[in-house]
């Protein structure tokens, strides 16, 4: 699984750094840095969590 | 004094092709066109996909995706759309505008060819500029009584903006949304204008098919690099001999286009690459890509050595800051806070972020615009390390602005 951002959507929130923080980052505005896209098998829950909390409906979570 | 909006005469090293008949800088009619290209003619889509294939056409807007390529993965029927992106909005390039002024029947000789191989009848020309609109407006009525076409044929002029020319972006314009890329990958060719398959490529891409289609791809490919055969545009500006749009054969020497010694060179537009010299770099797409320093839409420009080079980099940054849409946040924050870092060098004081905000834009855009800005300003700040250290030890290199790099806002 791949963890993809929709750049237009996103208003820096936040919330995706701390639960999926295996995969991402924050810069200093607060917008998500994505270290590695490729999700972890073990990740998955996390990254589910992610793309559920997030405000902007930015966060997706695609099958490769 | 009168402003005659009129392009500069563009030159042609060795034949012109595209710009055949048109190197005075006067617009060719139905009849100069016929009389250059001679009649009208069309291809299967086969034929058209083994043609494109056998001399390895291009995109000629920036992403240089193969034409045969993109041809052959389209349905064909009445529903699919072409469309031809004369959008141009760099300010530095003239070549797109050039052709739809100067050879206006080239560029719908070669829509009609790929609307004809498609077997549809929709085809949509994108400008962004009043006088290609004429031009092309012209064109199609010189056509209506001498050379009637089934296609319908509409020229649709689109309000400007540099990243509403990248082709999602058109053709949300087109469809009266936002001219603005979307945020989520869509391919044109599946879900273009109004949702139908669309074969949509830049004005010179088309303007080539009309000349492969009027020549056969074995005289086509007599001319120019093997990798990439024929010829392609480029718009020169700086400190070069022939400022403007040039036709070129490919493989060509970039220094022949260059004076012998100068400052440094910018290859591919205000996306593009700075390099300290030309030495070694061949005009073709697939060999100017391998050396890092892909041509984009063939803006190529060479500073003078009497003017400062970083305040041109600056004055370019913080134009590029202004065009980005504000749709994605890293690069509405962080175009702008790479322009201040540029300004700061520019006034002698260090900027110790500047790395690390030139990587965050990369790959973080709906677009090409924040990777695109990033790679135009590192490469400026590691080829132009003396002209920084001028500034940052000495407060300056004492050399004016010449304002060779063009902004369309009326910023400087």
């Amino acid at each position: 699984m791949r963890i993809e951002v929709d750049w237009t959507r996103c208003d820096g929130h936040g919330l995706c750094a701390l639960l999926l923080a295996e995969n991402l980052g924050s810069d200093p505005d607060g917008y998500p840095v994505v270290h590695d896209t490729a999700v972890a098998r073990d990740s998955v829950r996390h990254a589910r969590r992610a793309v559920a909390a997030c405000p902007a409906l930015a966060l997706r979570l695609v099958r490769d | 004094m009168t402003t005659l909006h009129r392009p500069a005469a563009p030159t042609a090293y060795g034949s012109a092709r595209l710009l055949a008949g048109a190197t005075h800088g006067v617009r060719a009619d139905l009849a100069a066109h016929r009389a250059v290209h001679g009649a009208q003619q069309h291809r299967t889509r086969a034929t058209l996909v083994e043609e494109t294939g056998a001399v390895r056409l291009l995109g000629r807007g920036g992403a240089a995706f193969p034409v045969s390529t993109k041809l052959a993965g389209m349905p064909t029927g009445s529903s699919v759309e072409v469309v031809v992106n004369g959008s141009e909005s760099e300010p530095a390039s003239r070549k797109d505008r050039t052709l739809m002024t100067l050879v206006p029947h080239l560029v719908v000789d070669g829509a009609l060819v790929v609307a004809r191989a498609l077997r549809t009848r929709r085809v949509t020309i994108a400008v962004h500029d009043t006088a290609a609109h004429a031009s092309l407006t012209l064109a199609l009525e010189e056509r209506r009584g001498s050379e009637p076409h089934p296609e319908r044929v509409s020229v649709r002029l689109q309000p400007a903006r540099f990243v509403s020319g990248e082709v999602r972006a058109v053709l949300r314009g087109l469809d009266g949304r936002p001219a603005v890329p979307p945020g989520h990958r869509v391919l044109p060719t599946r879900h273009g204008l109004g949702g139908a398959p669309t074969f949509a490529s830049n004005v010179e891409t088309f303007a080539q098919i009309a000349v492969l289609v009027s020549l056969g791809a074995r005289r086509y490919a007599e001319v120019g690099d093997r990798a990439e055969p024929g010829t392609t545009l480029v718009t020169l500006l700086g400190d070069v001999p022939a400022p403007g749009v040039a036709e070129v054969p490919t493989g060509l020497p970039l220094d022949a286009l260059l004076p012998a010694a100068g400052g440094p060179v910018l290859v591919g537009g205000y996306h593009g690459h700075w390099v300290a010299d030309a030495r070694g770099l061949r005009v073709t797409r697939p060999s100017l890509r391998e050396a890092g320093v892909p041509l984009n839409a063939g803006v190529v420009a060479r500073l003078p050595e009497s003017g400062c080079a970083l305040a041109e980099v600056a004055a370019v940054a913080g134009w590029l800051a202004r065009q980005s849409a504000g749709q994605c946040g890293p690069c509405l924050f962080g175009t702008a806070a790479v322009a201040r870092d540029v300004s700061t060098l520019l006034y002698g004081r260090p900027a110790p972020d500047v790395s690390a905000r030139l990587h965050g834009l990369v790959r973080r855009g709906a677009c090409a615009h924040p990777d695109g800005t990033a790679a135009f300003v590192a490469s400026a700040l590691t080829t132009m390390t003396a002209e920084l250290d001028a500034h940052v030890d000495r407060g300056g290199c004492g050399r004016p602005y010449l304002a060779v790099l063009p902004l369309d806002d009326g910023v400087r």
